[in-house]
């Protein structure tokens, strides 16, 4: 439970850590850059990457590294502070001279840190589920796309037969440009205007600018919006698609379970909610509603078991001070983390080299990495292919998965155009 | 797909009371077959499947309508998917037996015998585990899935629980599927509860909207057009629309006006509900603000740690809970501190939340007692000063909540009392949310009986007009100011108490309502309780209308010149711009009125 002060004194040791770390011989090792929020708002879910990436690391070290060399990391902390990002990116890459750098969670830190990493031709590996509309050549994008999380779970409501759809998102670019998306891509599956909910926005020549409902950080009143919702689902048929994120989910699902709404009236598909979140959230309150990412921690194959066990045998032994090691879960942004690393090594190997310019040949010639969550596999664009998900979210916090989209091409430019989600839809 | 044994005698009786004794009616005497009768429907199930394939069995099924029983579903189900079989240990006995589990290493699943619905057993009482492939699987037809798929229907309309027989009801409703039309006329003869006879009367009417015939289109419109079921209005919207590109006018046009029916009561549900809403979060306010009201409002302390009293009664609801639950360990500052719960469970578990209230008042009221002994007695001629003084504390509190319950937030869960609602014509009255409104209106009473009707609020009324003359007649005012600052706080762990119960509780709790706090009491002017509770109430009834009526005014706002579209879609972000609007709303009241509703002079304004 005491989350924040194992953090800060992590983040005291680490930066210790960070400046006084014995420089090994270079010859031996590659350094590889960790930046993630270790302090501040963000650092409840980042905290948790940078465990994962630590026991990555440890993990391919122990095989003998990448191209014979041991990784070396070099961790700092963004603070979720995003000028100071791209303060921390300019460190890692002028001061450090890191082959890589593994970070950032919030769309705003990216953006913040991405001109570094053109300006610097440096790598980002980046691992949270995003907006899209965005492909830099310095980025590798380990993140769902809009196309491999939002697209597939209304592929899956449609299927269920669900025929109106209220959007709900916080006020910022991820929930803004995903509903845009999502609003076209329900007008291109036949789905009336009538049937979305949420109002619109239009410019002056009737565009349409925005569309769902918005309510801003910390929001705490529903009140109002769960009326309107049970009204929109008065008439059967409905679901909530929310972008709702971090505690404004607390407020909003006791006000839609105290209004009589349940996941077998109106269910809500959450792309804000994985493992980690959920230990902060009523989880009575939330039993049966949906979840949408490309991995769950109850994926049953021998790959996720391994790699689950692991994880937790790696945190029982490891003496990175401060680290929390007890009711850890893992989820989706931790293991696109991790075949991150994976996927890294592997076109680090294709290409023979840490150049950033032959890795990114080797990554876009595509490299593939059989994960947690399945084949995972490099594409031109920057992006990956790989399974997605749709769940059931439980008493105990974990998914029961409900069905498999395989294969999924990671687009990341969806404004305007679409190319339908999920090759094969295949239930389990 | 395990069979649930039930115990349906309560209902058969209800059943064959309710059906008018249905088997023995004539239309169903005619097709009586010798087959063995039998009230009990796993018997009924059972006689049918020795029955073998013909009229018998189907009319044997036919008797299962009208009951609700879930067994029902179950076994039709799995004989409709080939999960049912005949076990004949020898040539006389055949025992019809449902396998469910997983098959093993031979292919062997449990079995349940159908007529009790327990595992079978062997002569030693042993549950035997049977092979599939080995037994005569119970076969079935069109003809009989026919007959079964009436009777399903039936049951589900029939379920003994109203919720679900409701929700059956309203999706045969929405399908609008005309087939299933009898099965509801059965059920409305018989049904009781009128919430399901509502129900009934609107799946039956929106099943006719499809109905070729347009007399009986009329009707359904008719009626449709009596029940003005928000429901509703999807499917005649469809129907409207249908009837238009059809050209028929007739139809049409009663379509038309039923939605205006509909859209009439919508906004008179919409009226009342924004009426409840704003008394809600009008509570609310009152609630957090008016521990403010007194620490700031009477005493002129600028109390920036206000926010972190409500978190304290919060923290206390949550360990409140804990004890009453399986216990808690605070990993605090590098100790472990065990707290022993007593395992409640149920009314004795739900009951926390009383336990709860007076706990986190008392928790919040020691915590301001110990602040405005520590810091605050010496701060009192230097409000500036309060401000920083508090502030830090309110940083360190925070950090303390961190160190103890971690950074995350900490689930409270409601107890049942507080977790459902009336829903009375439409309109919604969540039980927490009339738990508030009852709740601020008895504090205030309460507030109200200790300053006016005690010698303490005697005291207190004193000190704050005028310290120096209160202390000449012999006034303690050092503990008057220390017990004023208790009761601010402790009603802030009130209000603390209550957030927990519709929103976060974390570290940050307090951060979220502190500027509400300062702004309901600075509206409502310094030093006026009563401003607190009708400034409370203007900002939250200001707050729900506009975010209920500025969408619907948005279109009028696009006649603005220049920045008419602007406007409009701020408009339609009703939850952000109502916000915005209600601070601007403030500001210029305040530029008004810069002493606030009611201004009162007090020792900390002169």
């Amino acid at each position: 439970m005491s989350k924040k002060f194992t953090t800060l004194l992590s983040v005291g040791a680490l930066a210790l850590g960070a400046s006084f770390a014995p420089t090994a011989n270079a010859a031996d090792t590659v350094k590889v850059g960790v930046l993630h929020s270790l302090s501040g708002t963000m650092a409840i879910s980042e905290t948790s990457l940078r465990d994962v990436l630590l026991f990555t690391f440890d993990e391919i070290n122990a095989k003998g590294g990448v191209l014979g060399k041991k990784i070396e990391p070099v961790i700092v902390d963004g603070a979720s502070n995003w000028p100071l990002f791209a303060e921390k990116a300019k460190q890692l890459l002028e001061q450090d001279k890191v082959a890589v750098t593994f970070g950032c969670w919030t769309s705003v830190s990216r953006k913040s840190v991405l001109p570094v990493y053109e300006k610097n031709n440096g790598l980002l590996f980046y691992p949270v589920q995003y907006e899209g509309e965005e492909e830099s050549p310095n980025v590798a994008y380990t993140a769902e796309a809009v196309n491999q999380q939002a697209t597939p779970a209304v592929d899956y409501l449609l299927k269920q037969g669900y025929k109106k759809f209220y959007l709900l998102g916080s006020d910022y670019v991820y929930p803004q440009t995903t509903n845009l998306v999502l609003l076209e891509y329900l007008l291109s599956k036949g789905v009336a205007i009538e049937n979305i909910g949420g109002g619109f926005r239009k410019d002056g020549s009737g565009k349409i600018i925005s569309a769902g409902k918005y309510t801003p950080f910390g929001h705490t009143d529903y009140q109002q919006i769960v009326a309107e919702i049970k009204q929109f689902a008065a008439g059967g048929g409905a679901a909530v698609i929310s972008t709702l994120n971090g505690d404004t989910n607390v407020p909003f699902f006791k006000e839609y379970a105290a209004s009589g709404l349940t996941a077998e009236v109106c269910p809500v598909v959450s792309f804000s909610i994985s493992e980690d979140e959920f230990r902060g959230l009523p989880a009575d309150k939330l039993v049966g509603q949906l979840g949408c990412w490309t991995y769950f921690q109850s994926i049953n194959s021998p790959a996720n078991k391994k790699f689950v066990a692991d994880f937790k045998a790696w945190l029982k032994q490891t003496n990175v001070p401060g680290i929390v090691k007890e009711n850890r879960v893992t989820c989706s942004p931790m293991v696109l983390s991790y075949v991150g690393v994976y996927l890294w090594k592997a076109a680090v190997e294709k290409a023979g080299s840490f150049d950033v310019d032959k890795v990114r040949a080797a990554w876009k010639s595509g490299v593939s990495f059989n994960g947690p969550g399945g084949l995972v596999k490099s594409q031109p664009n920057m992006h990956l292919t790989k399974n997605v998900f749709i769940g059931e979210t439980k008493a105990d916090g974990q998914f029961k998965i409900l069905e498999t989209f395989k294969n999924v091409y990671g687009e990341p430019w969806l404004k305007g155009k679409f190319k339908a989600a999920g090759a094969t839809a295949k239930s389990e | 797909m395990n069979a649930v044994l039930v115990k349906p005698l309560s209902r058969i009786i209800l059943f064959i009371v309710a059906c008018g004794l249905a088997p023995l009616a004539p239309a169903a005497t005619a097709q009586l077959s010798p087959a063995p009768r039998s009230t009990d429907p796993r018997q009924t199930i059972v006689n049918a499947i020795l029955a073998g394939d013909g009229p018998a069995q189907r009319d044997l099924i036919a008797t299962l309508a009208g009951h609700g029983d879930e067994t029902i579903v179950t076994l039709l189900t799995a004989w409709r998917t080939d999960q049912l079989f005949i076990h004949s240990p020898d040539e006389a006995t055949r025992i019809p037996v449902q396998l469910v589990g997983p098959k093993d290493d031979n292919d062997a699943q449990d079995a349940l015998r159908i007529d009790t619905g327990k595992p079978l057993t062997d002569a030693t009482g042993k549950p035997l585990k049977l092979i599939g492939s080995d037994l005569t699987a119970v076969d079935h037809n069109a003809n009989l899935r026919r007959a079964m798929k009436a009777v399903l229907d039936l049951v589900e309309v029939a379920h003994p629980d109203p919720a679900k027989r409701r929700s059956a009801i309203q999706a045969i409703g929405f399908a609008q599927a005309a087939d299933k039309i009898p099965a509801l006329q059965a059920r409305l003869k018989i049904e009781t509860d009128p919430h399901v006879v509502l129900a009934l009367r609107e799946a039956l009417a929106l099943t006719r909207l499809v109905d070729p015939n347009d007399t009986v289109k009329l009707a359904a419109l008719n009626e449709l057009r009596e029940l003005r079921t928000l429901s509703s209005y999807d499917l005649i919207h469809a129907a409207h629309k249908s009837a238009e590109r059809a050209g028929n006018k007739t139809v049409a046009a009663a379509a038309h006006t039923t939605l205006l029916a509909i859209d009439q009561h919508r906004s008179f549900v919409d009226f009342f509900g924004t009426l409840f809403r704003s008394a809600s979060l009008g509570s609310i306010l009152l609630v957090v603000a008016l521990g403010l009201a007194i620490t700031f409002g009477l005493m002129g302390v600028i109390n920036m740690a206000h926010g972190e009293m409500i978190a304290v009664g919060a923290y206390t609801t949550y360990l409140t809970q804990a004890v009453f639950g399986a216990g808690i360990t605070i990993p605090a500052f590098g100790l472990s501190i065990g707290i022993p719960g007593m395992n409640l469970t149920g009314w004795g578990h739900d009951a926390y939340f009383i336990a709860a209230i007076p706990l986190s008042f008392l928790a919040a009221a020691l915590v301001g007692i110990a602040l405005e002994r520590g810091i605050i007695q010496f701060l009192y001629r230097r409000p500036l000063e309060s401000l920083l003084a508090t502030w830090g504390v309110s940083l360190l509190l925070q950090q303390i909540f961190r160190l103890t319950f971690g950074a995350n937030n900490v689930q409270v869960s409601s107890p049942s009392y507080l977790s459902g609602n009336w829903t009375v014509n439409d309109i919604l009255f969540g039980w927490n949310r009339v738990f508030v409104i009852g709740f601020a209106i008895l504090i205030v009473f309460g507030v109200w009986l200790v300053l006016t009707k005690t010698s303490l609020g005697l005291l207190i009324r004193a000190v704050m007009q005028n310290r120096q003359m209160a202390s000449c007649m012999g006034v303690r005012t050092e503990r008057v100011n220390m017990l004023t600052f208790g009761l601010g706080s402790g009603l802030a762990g009130l209000a603390g108490a209550f957030l927990s119960q519709i929103g976060n509780v974390g570290p940050s709790l307090g951060q979220s309502y502190i500027v509400d706090s300062f702004m309901t009491v600075v509206v409502g002017g310094v030093g006026n309780l009563l401003g607190t509770v009708i400034s409370a109430f203007g900002i939250g009834g200001l707050d729900q209308i506009l975010q209920q009526y500025l969408p619907v005014w948005a279109p009028g706002l696009a006649g603005f010149p220049l920045i008419g579209g602007f406007l409009q879609n701020l408009a339609q972000d009703s939850s952000v711009f109502g916000k915005i609007l209600v601070l601007a709303l403030i500001v210029l009241f305040l530029q008004w009125r810069p002493a606030g509703l009611f201004a009162t002079r007090s020792r900390s304004l002169d």
